[in-house]
């Protein structure tokens, strides 16, 4: 077998396992950690194909950042694994419809004659061949108008995070070093003059 | 190209020899006594009197969310980036190539600002 072929068993086989465990662990903090995992091997696959930028961004913005969000999910929202798993067998019918939609179309896309995803091969690449810039060279001159419709889409993006997370200040009750430094005591302090009184 | 990837996959092996190896070692070499004072939960000196699952503040999610958004633009900078000198060499597209990441930053400053003024990235 070639070397190639074990490497990309080994990491399907760790991808397997990886979703599988993903889906079937009961402790949500645990799944998310093997999800990282199925990413990390997901873009060892993608380095295979020799898709390299995409398997970095996997790993960079995907495991970085994403992965940070959802454990921030998992965190936030006060999950009670036994009453998760009350409504198995309620939400099993439609869940089982919905999952074989997915695979049929999977399957129309990755089996079907006209996509003629069987009959292409990867194409064959010197070693001074990069992905990057032949991502770059597209993306700049044919497809600049979907680029600049991204950073409005992430422009939205942040908008909405900042008007749906953020409350106003909160009363707390902590100090501001900096207002604190800048204290004089004539702010504080205030000097009386009481006339004296004579002793009755 | 595959071969330049191989120093990678060397590294990804030990990286993962100097994780597994460790644990194995310690579970096989250190002794197991184990009563039950020491497999009691321990926290300062007290008994430990909340679960350790409690709620995250919402405030942490923004944090993470525009960390994400901020961070998305890494997958158009880097190959904007590899192409730069290209751009810069090529006379139909030198000034457009350079102006069309210029608007791009812009209209994510425009959302860094907004969640600047709004207070988003204060901690009280």
């Amino acid at each position: 077998m070639e070397f190639k072929t074990f490497v990309f068993y080994f990491i399907s086989a760790v991808l397997v396992f990886a979703s599988l465990r993903v889906v079937t662990l009961k402790n949500p903090v645990h799944a998310a950690l093997h999800l990282i995992l199925a990413f990390f091997s997901a873009s060892g696959v993608w380095i295979l194909l020799q898709a390299e930028f995409l398997a970095i961004a996997l790993v960079l913005v995907y495991v970085g950042a994403v992965m940070v969000l959802f454990l921030f999910v998992v965190m936030l929202l006060d999950i009670n694994v036994d009453r998760l798993r009350e409504g198995f067998w309620k939400y099993l019918p439609l869940a089982s419809i919905v999952s074989l939609l997915m695979v049929a179309e999977m399957a129309l896309v990755l089996g079907g004659t006209y996509s003629g995803l069987l009959e292409s091969d990867i194409p064959q690449q010197d070693s001074q061949y990069s992905n990057s810039k032949a991502l770059g060279r597209l993306l700049f001159t044919e497809y600049v108008y979907p680029f600049e419709l991204a950073s409005v889409i992430l422009l939205v993006g942040v908008v909405a995070a900042v008007a749906l997370t953020l409350r106003g200040k909160t009363k707390s009750k902590s100090v501001s070093p900096s207002e604190q430094v800048f204290v004089k005591a004539k702010d504080r302090v205030r000097v009386l003059k009481i006339p004296a009184e004579a002793r009755e | 190209m595959l071969e330049t990837y191989f120093p990678v996959l060397v590294f990804v092996l030990i990286g993962l020899v100097f994780g597994i190896a460790p644990v194995i070692t310690g579970m096989v070499v250190a002794p197991h006594r184990p009563n039950p004072e020491k497999l009691s939960p321990y926290e300062c000196g007290f008994e430990a009197f909340e679960d350790a699952r409690m709620k995250f503040d919402v405030r942490y999610y923004l944090i993470s969310i525009l960390f994400i958004l901020f961070d998305l633009e890494v997958a158009f900078l880097v190959p904007w980036a590899t192409i730069f000198k290209e751009i810069v060499a090529t006379e139909s597209i030198k000034f457009f190539g350079f102006v069309e990441m210029i608007v791009f930053i812009a209209i994510l400053v425009v959302g860094y600002a907004y969640a600047w003024a709004k207070g988003g990235l204060d901690w009280e």
